[in-house]
């Protein structure tokens, strides 16, 4: 066997995860092609109204100042720029379906640092950036309208070079006093904070979009028989015939010289190991099993333990419960996951003195946790773990515990 | 639903957080210039502050309203305090009520959007904002002005709350109809999976003949080898392009999709193919078995096991096959005169047989028996249900 940690069954040792992984962001590409739209092209129409009304308060300012102005009129081109370059922006990203190429970036960026030059230019004589930036500032926060089709870190340097612009410029122009001091820090604030809070922003609403996918796609799940297949059990079993077809074929056409050389040989008898253990073990998983492996937040803090593969025998009702509990006990942590790990622990099965026929099996299910303080946890958990049976709650080693009997029809029976 | 909603006010509360603690930091910053205001305001100033941007953080991860009131009660208090004690705000002061009144307690509004009585809350917290910094800087600068800034600034952070809280539905709208196509994709992978599984006597022989392949084929003619290679890869090949391949020819196995199978048929093939590797196979008793396909898929391939077992380990090149029925059972008996073995000596998990022969016949509710002791030969008994 050439690579023995190598297992084919989408599970156990080496690299199951990553290739689930794989799985669920090919899906995704299938049902997005355009994947910067998965919600935040909606977000991007919220900046640009943002970004438009404060365009039009800074504009006003821009006319209440007129008066003050040796000479208004570069301002008036970089506001003509600000607001060409601000439309034709947003329209020309929505057409091509919410993204923005690097050259139309670079261009974005050049009529910005074209409006804020021109905009410093007219202001320059009169020592008061602070006081009399207008279109500059309104630049800074024109960045918000890109902050969905571009990577954080283009616009974090976007945003620097902006702050810092402005800065030398003031440092430069305007002989500093505690007068004027506040309305230079107000303009240095108003032009680089609005990109970072939108940046944060986005990034939460990417985040919740990614761990909503991320719920949404183990969910299907709960529909999947007592034991199923991962989801690409059938590609790598694939996978393997091809393999095996080449061989043969190889064989067949006197490519490979018979006898075997013992490097085609051992192909040979890795393939056969491979394929019988994908025809006799690949459906001994249930659904919780691929549930957590698939998943990128489970799979990091779930441990499963389940012997008799008894979590296969819960209902929809039932699944849906203990996937929402191990969910909810994990999405809730205030700073990332990482210190919270769930221990779910299936069985093993016992006659149920509840039920008079005897026809249902009681499957004791225990969920041990760490990081997670009892008064800590959301209420819906509670309504979540009440669907998978009754349970008692305690806790142990300051974590929460609970001991739930879940009661599920006696596959004898069915 | 009821999750992601979860989700979103988390969004919205990180959101206004940040939103709010930048701005406190920056308007505590123009509060700091020397004379922005009267030093004694603006000690007082200084723990409203510091509640201010402690209910600030705490707004980013709960939802209770005390937070929120907190916030717009310490802002509008540490505004009133700014400009009646002492001598009264200077610009650096005006800059500083401003970014309080207009963002710092504004960045509220963005967690007071999703329900009625928070909106509520949101109007009272404007008017009251309003009123109190427009009342107590008309002195200072136009009235206009300062409602300008704030309605600009409470505009800009309803906005933003409003936005995200219709963008979360919109987006959860778009995963869920990719967890449909999910959902059929896993629906599509098991359905292949099973399909490629189910074809199980075509995978017999291809893991025979890999397992020939394994040990170079030494022992086997090359050219029947090659038929068999070739048989094979076809198979593969057809299953591969999505047909159900339904060979006659292939040798062993027959694949039509038939309910019962004339057992006679493929025990022919059997032996024609270990004729080709050299093992000479007679058949004794009925040729003429009906037998439910799955049966007959393991029943094949438990056989065809154990003629490997002879072919490979029992020194002789002739082995006996005896197939009788009654009316619950059919039963082979491979029967060979090899070298034997002491049972007790060979671990079974070494020929394969527990796995391949006694795990495959279990699964149809068959069995198989193994009697053998050295010099004297090999009998597998291998039984069926019909």
């Amino acid at each position: 066997m050439s690579h023995p940690e190598e297992n084919t069954l989408g599970v156990i040792v080496g690299r199951p995860r990553r290739r689930e992984s794989d799985a669920t962001r090919r899906v995704i590409r299938a049902a997005t092609p355009r994947r910067a739209s998965l919600g935040t092209g909606f977000i991007g129409v919220g900046a640009a109204v943002v970004v438009g009304l404060r365009a039009i308060y800074g504009f006003v300012w821009f006319i209440g100042l007129w008066d003050t102005y040796p000479n208004p009129l570069p301002t008036l081109a970089a506001w003509a720029i600000l607001i060409g370059v601000l439309v034709a922006t947003f329209v020309f990203a929505r057409v091509i379906g919410d993204q923005l190429p690097d050259w139309a970036f670079a261009l974005f960026l050049t009529g910005l640092a074209g409006a804020i030059a021109l905009d410093l230019y007219a202001i320059w004589p009169l020592h008061d950036i602070g006081r009399h930036a207008t279109a500059a500032v309104t630049a800074g926060m024109a960045l918000v309208v890109v902050v969905t089709l571009r990577r954080t870190a283009d616009i974090v340097i976007a945003v620097c070079a902006v702050g810092v612009a402005l800065l030398t410029a003031i440092i430069i122009t305007t002989p500093l006093s505690e007068a004027n001091l506040s309305s230079q820090i107000t303009t240095l604030a108003f032009a680089v904070l609005p990109p970072i809070i939108a940046i944060v922003v986005v990034n939460g609403f990417r985040r919740l979009v990614q761990v909503e996918l991320d719920r949404v796609l183990v969910q299907s799940t709960v529909s999947a028989p007592r034991f199923a297949v991962g989801m690409m059990a059938s590609e790598e079993l694939a996978r393997l015939d091809l393999a095996a077809e080449e061989l043969l074929d190889s064989v067949a056409t006197g490519r490979a010289r018979l006898p075997l050389d013992p490097k085609t040989a051992s192909t040979a008898a890795s393939l056969a190991t491979e394929l019988r253990l994908h025809l006799i073990e690949g459906r001994r998983e249930t659904w919780l099993y691929h549930a957590i492996t698939e998943s990128d937040l489970l799979g990091k803090s779930v441990t499963l333990t389940d012997k008799g593969s008894l979590a296969g025998l819960l209902g929809p009702q039932q699944r849906d419960g203990l996937l929402s509990t191990a969910w909810l006990l994990l999405s809730d942590a205030v700073k990332g996951t990482a210190t919270r790990t769930v221990q779910l622990a299936v069985g093993p099965a016992v006659a149920s003195l509840e039920s008079s026929d005897g026809r249902k099996i009681r499957i004791p299910i225990v969920i041990t946790t760490t990081g997670v303080p009892r008064n800590r946890v959301d209420p819906a958990t509670w309504e979540a773990i009440r669907k998978v049976g009754q349970y008692s709650d305690s806790t142990q080693n300051s974590s929460l515990r609970v001991d739930i009997q879940c009661l599920v029809d006696n596959p004898a029976d069915q | 639903m009821e999750l992601i909603a979860k989700e979103r006010d988390r969004l919205l509360q990180r959101t206004a957080r940040i939103y709010g603690l930048s701005f406190t930091v920056v308007s505590l910053i123009c509060l700091t210039i020397p004379d922005a205001v009267d030093s004694l305001a603006y000690f007082i100033c200084l723990p409203l502050y510091l509640v201010l941007g402690f209910s600030q953080f705490r707004l980013g991860s709960s939802r209770s309203l005390v937070w929120v009131l907190l916030v717009v009660g310490c802002g509008l208090a540490a505004i009133i305090v700014a400009v009646t004690v002492g001598t009264g705000p200077s610009q650096a002061g005006i800059s500083a009520i401003a970014q309080l009144s207009a963002a710092s307690i504004a960045s509220t509004a963005i967690v007071l959007t999703t329900q009625p009585t928070r909106r509520v809350i949101l109007a009272a917290s404007l008017v009251a904002t309003c009123t109190v910094t427009t009342v107590l800087l008309a002195p200072h600068q136009p009235a206009v002005r300062t409602i300008a800034l704030l309605v600009l600034g409470w505009t800009m952070a309803t906005i933003i709350g409003f936005w995200i809280s219709a963008s979360v539905p919109q987006a959860a709208r778009r995963i869920a109809s990719i967890g449909r196509a999910h959902r059929a994709e896993r629906q599509a992978s098991e359905t292949e999976a099973q399909r490629r599984q189910g074809a199980r006597l075509l995978h017999d022989t291809v893991l025979a003949t890999l397992t020939l392949l394994a040990h170079s084929g030494v022992g086997v003619a090359p050219d029947a080898l090659r038929q068999q290679s070739a048989d094979d890869a076809r198979l593969l090949r057809q299953l591969r392009l999505g047909a159900t391949p339904t060979p006659q020819s292939s040798g062993t196995y027959n694949l039509e999709g038939v309910e019962e199978t004339v057992l006679g048929t493929t025990l022919e093939s059997v032996k024609q193919r270990f004729g080709r590797m050299g093992l000479e196979v007679s058949w004794h008793g009925t040729g003429q078995v009906l037998l439910p396909s799955d049966v007959l898929d393991a029943f094949l391939l438990a056989l065809a096991e154990c003629l490997e077992n002879v072919r490979r380990h029992s020194g002789v090149t002739e082995a006996h096959v005896t197939i009788t029925d009654d009316e619950t059972t059919v039963r082979a008996m491979i029967t060979d005169a090899g070298v034997g073995f002491t049972l007790d000596d060979v671990d079974s998990a070494r020929l394969g047989f527990t796995e391949s022969v006694v795990g495959r016949l279990k699964e149809v509710g068959g069995r198989a028996r193994l009697f053998s002791s050295p010099g004297s030969g090999t009998t597998v008994v291998l039984e069926v249900p019909r």
